[in-house]
């Protein structure tokens, strides 16, 4: 049976993984019920997105609603008198706000999100969204707004690369993208320590799970979505085929499809298809699935949210929520970083340096 | 060789025997009998055996893009009088029920939709209609799948899923306020991607609203624009430099 979806991959491991089953229900009938309350408040020309474990399908009832207003077309004054209805309503559904960092809870233009990559320009806040609408986002209603934004960024990060169309170039990693996913995990694991130092340690243990487990799988599905690119054309001779100048709108439909995924479906389906090494990949998604247990537990997630530094030694959640972590981390090397199978084989020649 | 030319609607709005003077000037194989308003196709089917239509061979009949429940069923009776192989192109937000039209289904060219419409834009979106009207053809509107989703992956899908169907192209630039223009560089970078899944059986109408000394030259970018046709006076063309794959979307190619 050829796998597709992390549901895919639990019947053929054998595996039982009700967190993650539960995580995907949830937000499910999440997405349906912003839907119905946010949906007639959109404008042509804008998307409603959501991020975070929301789009993921990660959904719990403790998780925190991210979203942006996206807009796409000729700005006008009302778009803000949206996105504050956008927040009432979702204040009325009693959704947990998004961070207090700015990044998400307001509007967002296409047109920085497209023409700032890199450079000057290219703030923390617009690097987040621009990732996060590649690697984990959802349009709630309307996509068309969405959808062009998605396709344009990838057309610039793929048709700017020029070694991907070079014939002479047999392996076909779309490294500005690749990159820019690399920059993004590096940005999340500085931010991590920026705001351990902002907010004097106060929510350190539930973000330090998050950065070694929901984080750093939204950074392997962006890496594996990069490597099949060039792992699903086994013929050079077809890869290049496919890769030539004249397909580029083929070639960035191609990536879309792949980004459509969700992070856990991308890795299961990836992992399953390529790495052939159904022992460490049971154990990566056995841990996640635990992870997901503890951010179910309103009671343990709350614990490891107000845990002081003082206790995060000695207390024994955290110290379980570490162990998943290092189980996570330990297949994760497993795979990524041996030469025993073609994704390790990329990661150590791509991924890492 | 593809067989190309205009929408009178496009030379001479509402005023098709001023375009087929205007259009008789010229070579073009190919042309769009429009009557974009219910008002105009009674008095275009009246003129139909005095029009000089000899010359062309391709025509196609553009129906009404709105028109009331009750002017349907008349408008459908008047249509099946039309020359059994003239495409007739149809707006699928034009359709009340679309029962009436299967008598018509197999001469149908459902077209896609512009920005401001709320179904037929996309593939999905068609795919209603096509599932309403199965023999039915379709009208490719290049400009309104760019205004659509400008990376033209849209355009690119609905190429690849009806292509076997498009028995016509309409091009032409398609504005913000979703107006037919003359096809700007942008638009002729964006139709350059795709343009090598566009049907070659497909006539290409051109929608651009151009002025009467335009004519000639616009129908000659297009003919560049998708087959590589030089124009006869290429140093008026400022557009020649990607044509060549020197520069493709700004971007040197390899």
């Amino acid at each position: 049976m050829a796998v597709n979806t992390i549901e895919d991959l639990a019947t053929e491991l054998g595996a039982d993984w009700p967190f993650i089953v539960s995580g995907r229900q949830n937000a499910k009938s999440e997405i349906e019920r912003i839907r119905q309350a946010c949906e007639p408040l959109v404008l042509p020309d804008t998307s409603l997105v959501v991020f975070g474990s929301l789009a993921r399908g990660e959904f719990t009832d403790a998780s925190d609603i991210d979203w942006t207003l996206l807009v796409d077309g000729i700005t006008i004054p009302q778009h803000l008198t949206v996105a504050r209805q956008i927040s009432d309503a979702l204040d009325r559904l009693k959704t947990k706000a998004p961070g207090r960092t700015g990044t998400f809870g307001n509007m967002a233009s296409s047109h920085s999100l497209i023409h700032c990559i890199g450079g000057e320009d290219d703030t923390n806040t617009n690097t987040t969204r621009r990732s996060l609408i590649l690697l984990e986002a959802s349009p709630v209603g309307d996509s068309d707004a969405f959808n062009r934004v998605r396709n344009n960024l990838l057309k610039r990060y793929l048709e700017e690369d020029l070694g991907l169309w070079r014939p002479s170039n047999t392996c076909k990693i779309p490294r500005f993208l690749l990159n820019d996913f690399a920059r993004y995990w590096r940005t999340m694991a500085v931010d991590f320590a920026d705001k351990q130092h902002d907010r004097f340690q106060e929510g350190f243990a539930l973000r330090s799970i998050k950065l070694r487990l929901s984080r750093k799988l939204l950074y392997i599905s962006g890496l594996l979505v990069c490597f099949r690119c060039h792992l699903d054309f086994p013929e050079d001779k077809e890869r290049i085929k496919f890769f030539s100048r004249d397909k580029s709108v083929e070639v960035a439909l191609y990536v879309r499809n792949l980004l459509e995924k969700t992070p856990l479906d991308i890795t299961a389906e990836t992992l399953s298809r390529f790495a052939n090494k159904p022992k460490p990949v049971s154990e990566m998604f056995n841990a996640y699935e635990n992870f997901l247990g503890i951010l179910s537990d309103p009671l343990k997630r709350k614990h490891l949210e107000e845990l002081t530094q003082e206790k995060y030694e000695s207390d024994p959640l955290n110290t379980e929520a570490r162990r998943i972590s290092y189980r996570f981390r330990d297949a994760i090397q497993d795979i990524f970083l041996s030469s025993d199978n073609p994704i390790g084989k990329l990661t150590i020649k791509y991924g890492v340096f | 060789m593809r067989l190309v030319g205009y929408s009178t609607g496009a030379i001479a709005l509402g005023d098709f025997s001023r375009a087929l003077t205007l259009l008789s000037g010229y070579d073009f194989q190919a042309v769009e009998l429009s009557a974009l308003r219910i008002a105009e196709v009674e008095p275009l089917l009246r003129a139909l055996p005095s029009l000089r239509l000899d010359r062309y061979k391709y025509i196609s009949f553009h129906a009404p893009s709105s028109f009331t429940e009750d002017e349907e069923e008349r408008l459908v009776s008047l249509l099946a009088t039309l020359p059994a192989a003239w495409p007739i192109i149809l707006h699928p937000d034009a359709i009340c029920r679309a029962s009436r039209w299967i008598p018509l289904a197999s001469r149908l060219a459902i077209e896609n939709m512009d920005r401001r419409k709320n179904t037929g834009r996309s593939v999905s979106e068609l795919k209603e209609v096509f599932e309403l009207l199965p023999q039915a053809m379709m009208c490719f509107d290049l400009g309104h799948a760019r205004q659509v989703d400008p990376s033209m992956i849209g355009a690119y899908l609905l190429l690849k899923t009806y292509g076997e169907r498009i028995v016509q192209l309409h091009i032409s630039e398609v504005d913000t306020l979703n107006r037919h223009d003359v096809i700007s560089r942008a638009a002729e970078m964006a139709f350059f991607q795709v343009r090598q899944y566009i049907p070659k059986t497909a006539a290409v109408i051109l929608e651009s609203r151009v002025q009467e000394k335009d004519i000639g030259s616009e129908a000659e970018k297009v003919k560049y624009l998708l087959d590589g046709i030089p124009p006869r006076d290429i140093d008026q063309f400022r557009w020649t430099t990607y044509h060549d794959k020197t520069v493709m979307n700004g971007v040197p190619s390899i």
